[in-house]
Order: structure tokens, then C-alpha cells, then sequence
């Protein structure tokens, strides 16, 4: 190619931004568990009938036994911490392009009654970052309003 | 592979300049700088390409079809291609697919093209709108964890941990000072790992941008080609032994059971003979995001016991000079334009075959190279090489 830039050339840049509202259809299976977080704040997994783990987030088989996973059963609200993220880098919400305040935690928390490998994600109030370790135990706390998405849990908080 | 119709080798690679900011280009430009490469590499023309594929990662720069935009840059115009895109394993997929398109018979020549420039789109964003929307999107951080770091260091104690990821980080480093492809080339100093690894900012957990891979712009193609064209055109062959290629589904959580590294691997040394990896295996270009990952899956690939991987970077095996080399490009932490990334994991070990990595050639003889691919929710591809036609 004779893409050679010539002595003293401008090379412009163009710059764009992109803005793109989606709508996600949740059908019926996440869609219950959101609207039992929304209407009942309760976490509801569903439980495969051939090997019994619990799915969170619920999905229409089992990702094991691919078998139709119908069985309801509610779980925690209180769990332990299983992992951990301690975030100081601002990584913008793709929601909203917003920023976080850092630092922030992020954990995986096993919810009572968790059969098999079934951790739930989310954000973790610590005010004191020294206390998080793995064993912790937390509860999920519930956002005031709440919309049928995940942010309808506000957090975990550490169990005094 | 068993049952393949015939051998396919690798007889060209190209790759652009790896760099923060490719602005003095555009895309087709920068595709085309790969390509030239590629086909001078091989000592082929345009004519001589029977089939293209394209690559990358949609989402980071926005563009779809990209393909169609490159055609100028690479060389498409009216011949068979398949667009592809599969994460960060995009690359790997590429030569995957371009493996199975000349074996099958379906085309002789295939250039294989993977190429990102992360400066014009929003790569952690990018990484983000991976995951599920209804389920991880609003908490995913890109690419970034701790987890790992914080695995090691329970595993091996803090102090240990801690000089691993330095040391490998800053062994990437030297590599990356005698490849002029580079993206950072740093000049890091093993006498100040420590204070290097403490002062760096950290991004997640003991995490730090200093053990980070970059974000880069750059291409990369690779010619694939039948035993027939081989022997036709007199070429000098890394012959594609065979591939594997593991996914999870995406919920499925990754804190326990086997990585989709260890189960690929013990698939594609099973079905090759390959008992005792470290010593059957020449070199090793890894996708290793971030050095404590690096570290860390070392020793998933390498079906390494208790502390066997640890010692490797300690002993410094897999440095350039070492018994087993890894990266002796300078590995992703060195250069990652994502979509390319993966393919110059091949493209490099296959050059590693060849005797074509110039300031970085290993020192010891390569008669078996392996490249590792790693994207997705998790995902791994393997390819494994061999300077004898299998």
C-alpha cells in the first residue's frame, strides 16, 4: 500500500461515541427468579432431579446431567465467602458508564442450603478491607426499589 | 489427529508492529503490513491463497464485518473466507480452522489473518459485555482478578508467590527486549523485582498493572498448506501435529474441579504419546494474561505436581537459554491485540520450528513446539507443532 505518511501530514483521528439501549429477555426460567427477588426478596435456585445440585443463576437443564431442571428451592440468605475480589481499578459499568468508587469487594458467596457448586456474585460491603477473607460470613441485603434485575440485591453485608 | 486427510504445515508467518497506538495506520493498513509478511515469509503470492479467514473481537472496536472494510489490507477480494470470533482464543480458533480447511481438502493454501486495535474501541468494556446480561454484567471488572494471585500465595506463602509472578513477569520482559515486535519492552531489572512488583498500582487484589498484560494494536497471518504444496513449493514446514480445543458452559462456576488447561491438556498428550510434557516439549508460547496467571497455568499445562511449576520460574527453565523456554517472544505480556493473540502464540512457536525468530530464536533445537489460546468464559485451545511431518 502507499500509505506513507508525507512530511508534516495531520494523521486525523475520528473520534465516535457509541450509545446503545437493549432489552434483554430474561423467559421464564431467570425471569422467576428475578420477580422472586423483586416481589418476595428471596433467592431461588433451581435443583436438578438426577444429580440435586442447585443452579444459580437458575437455567432450563442441568449443565451436568442435561436434564430438565424444574425443582425450586429457596437458598440463604445468609452464606459464606468462598472467594474474593478486592477491585482498586475503576472498571466503568457497561450499564451505565458510570464509575465505581474504588476500592470495592466483590465475592462469591456459597448460600445455605447449596447443593454442589453454586456460589452467588456480588458485591460485598466492607468498610474495613482487612476483615474479608475466605470463610466470612455474609447476607444478602435487598435494594429498597427493586426492578427485576440483579441490582435488586444492594449487597452483601458481613454478619456481625 | 487421527483421522485426518492429509498433513498440514505452516510455511509463512507475518505479524505488524505491536503498539499502544497504531494511529500513523488504519485497520486494512495494519492488516496489510501482516499479510506482506506472510506471503514474503513463505515466498508466495496473492494468487497462490485459495481461502482467507478473518478474525477478532467484534465488540472492542464495534466494527462488524470488519472483513469487508480489510479487503484492500488483506488481499480477500473474491476468494472463500470464514469470518471468526471466538474471545481471546479467536487466533487460536483461526489456525484451528485453517488446520481442518487444507486437511479436509477443501482448499490447499489458507491464510489465516487475526487482528485487533484495542486503542479504538474500550477493551475492559469490551471483556465486560462477555458476560451474561441478566446474570454477570453489571459486576464483571473485564478481565481482571485476583483470584489467582490470592490462590498462590496460599499455596506457596506470600514471599514465594510474590517473586514467581515478578520473576516471571520480568523473564517475559527480557524476551520481549530482543523481539522488535514488542509492544512494552521495559528493560526490567531482576535485582528490583521486589521493589518493581510492591510499588506497581494494583488493579485487583495483589493483582498489579505491572503483572497485567497490555492492551495492543496489531496483526498477525499466518499460510497453512497440504504436504502436495509443501513438497511443490520447496517450503520450510512447521507441521501441525494436532489441536484441542475446551470450553464450559458460561454459569458453570471455575473455583473447583479440573481447568479447562488441564483437561486439553491430558486430552491432546494422551491422544500424542506425550507422557512426561516438560521434557518432550521444546518450547511453549502460552496465552498468560498476567504473570500470576502465567505462573499458575504453567503448571495446569504442564500437568505439574505440587511445586514443580514454581521451581520452573525460580530456576529459570523457562527462560530463553533454559530446558524449557516459554515465551521466548515475550508472551502476552508483552504484546496482547487480542484477536491477534492468539494466533501469534502459533505463528511463534511455529517460527521457533522453523529457525525464523532471529534475536529470539531459542537456543536449544525445536523439534516440538506447543501454543496455548485462552478466552471466553474460560475457554482453552491447544496446538502442538513438529519440525518432522507427522
Amino acid at each position: 500500500m502507499s500509505g506513507k505518511k508525507e512530511s508534516g501530514q495531520e494523521l486525523i483521528v475520528s473520534r465516535q461515541i457509541l450509545s446503545i439501549p437493549q432489552r434483554f429477555s430474561t423467559g421464564p426460567v431467570m425471569g422467576r427468579f428475578l420477580r422472586e427477588l423483586r416481589d418476595n426478596q428471596r433467592i431461588m435456585a433451581n435443583k436438578c432431579p438426577q444429580c440435586g445440585r442447585h443452579q444459580l443463576p437458575p437455567r432450563e437443564v442441568c449443565a451436568v446431567c442435561h436434564v430438565e431442571a424444574t425443582e425450586w428451592e429457596e437458598l440463604g440468605p445468609e452464606g459464606t465467602v468462598q472467594d474474593f475480589d478486592i477491585v482498586y481499578y475503576s472498571s466503568p459499568d457497561p450499564l451505565t458508564g458510570e464509575t465505581r468508587e474504588t476500592p470495592y469487594v466483590l465475592c462469591w458467596a456459597e448460600l445455605d442450603r447449596t447443593q454442589g457448586d453454586a456460589p452467588l456474585w456480588h458485591l460485598l460491603d466492607a468498610p474495613d478491607l482487612s476483615q474479608v477473607r475466605r470463610g466470612l460470613r455474609v447476607r444478602v441485603v435487598f435494594a429498597e426499589e427493586r426492578n427485576g434485575t440483579m441490582a435488586d440485591i444492594k449487597h452483601f453485608e458481613i454478619i456481625k | 489427529m487421527n483421522n485426518k486427510n492429509r498433513d498440514v504445515a505452516i510455511i509463512g508467518c507475518g505479524m505488524s508492529k505491536f503498539s499502544s497506538h497504531r494511529e500513523e495506520v488504519n485497520q486494512p493498513e495494519m492488516v496489510h503490513e501482516a499479510v506482506v509478511e506472510a506471503l514474503q515469509d513463505a515466498r508466495l503470492g496473492m494468487d497462490d491463497v485459495d481461502c482467507v479467514l478473518h478474525g477478532n473481537m467484534e465488540l472492542f472496536e464495534m466494527v462488524h464485518q470488519p472483513d469487508m472494510w480489510h479487503v484492500l489490507g488483506s488481499g480477500a477480494w473474491g476468494k472463500p473466507g470464514i469470518r471468526l470470533t471466538t474471545g481471546g482464543t479467536t487466533g487460536a480458533t483461526l489456525a484451528c480452522a485453517a488446520d481442518n480447511l487444507v486437511a479436509s481438502g477443501l482448499h490447499d493454501v489458507v491464510l489465516a489473518i487475526g487482528f485487533e486495535k484495542l486503542q479504538e474501541g474500550h477493551a475492559t468494556g469490551g471483556i465486560t459485555n462477555m458476560a451474561d446480561p441478566l446474570w454477570g454484567r453489571s459486576l464483571q471488572t473485564g478481565a481482571l482478578t485476583g483470584t489467582t494471585a490470592q490462590k498462590l500465595i496460599e499455596q506457596f506463602g506470600e514471599e514465594r508467590a510474590k517473586y514467581a509472578a515478578m520473576k516471571m513477569r520480568t523473564i517475559m520482559d527480557e524476551n520481549a527486549m530482543r523481539n522488535n515486535k514488542a509492544h512494552r519492552r521495559l528493560g526490567l531489572d531482576r535485582k528490583h523485582m521486589k521493589e518493581t512488583g510492591a510499588g506497581s498500582p494494583p488493579l485487583v487484589g495483589e493483582l498489579r498493572l505491572i503483572h497485567m498484560c497490555s492492551q495492543s494494536d496489531g496483526a498477525c497471518a499466518v499460510i497453512f498448506t497440504s504436504e502436495e504444496k509443501v513438497a511443490q513449493f520447496g517450503s520450510n514446514p512447521a507441521w501441525v501435529v494436532d489441536h484441542e480445543t475446551v470450553h464450559r458452559e458460561e454459569t458453570l462456576i471455575f473455583s473447583t474441579g479440573k481447568s479447562t488447561h488441564r483437561v486439553a491438556a491430558e486430552r491432546l498428550f494422551a491422544r500424542n504419546g506425550i507422557t512426561d510434557p516438560v521434557h518432550e516439549i521444546d518450547v511453549f508460547e502460552m496465552y498468560d494474561p498476567s504473570s500470576w496467571w502465567g505462573v499458575d497455568w504453567l503448571g495446569e499445562f504442564m500437568l505439574c505436581n505440587k511445586d514443580e511449576h514454581l521451581r520452573m520460574v525460580e530456576q529459570d527453565s523457562i527462560a530463553i537459554d533454559g530446558e524449557f523456554p516459554v515465551n521466548p517472544s515475550g508472551g502476552v505480556q508483552a504484546s496482547n491485540p487480542i484477536g491477534a493473540t492468539a494466533l501469534v502464540r502459533v505463528a511463534e512457536a511455529a517460527m521457533q520450528i522453523r529457525g525464523t525468530a532471529g534475536d529470539h530464536q531459542v537456543a536449544r533445537p525445536v523439534r516440538r513446539a506447543l501454543a496455548s489460546g485462552f478466552g471466553g468464559t474460560l475457554w482453552t485451545v491447544l496446538m502442538l507443532l513438529s519440525k518432522e511431518k507427522p
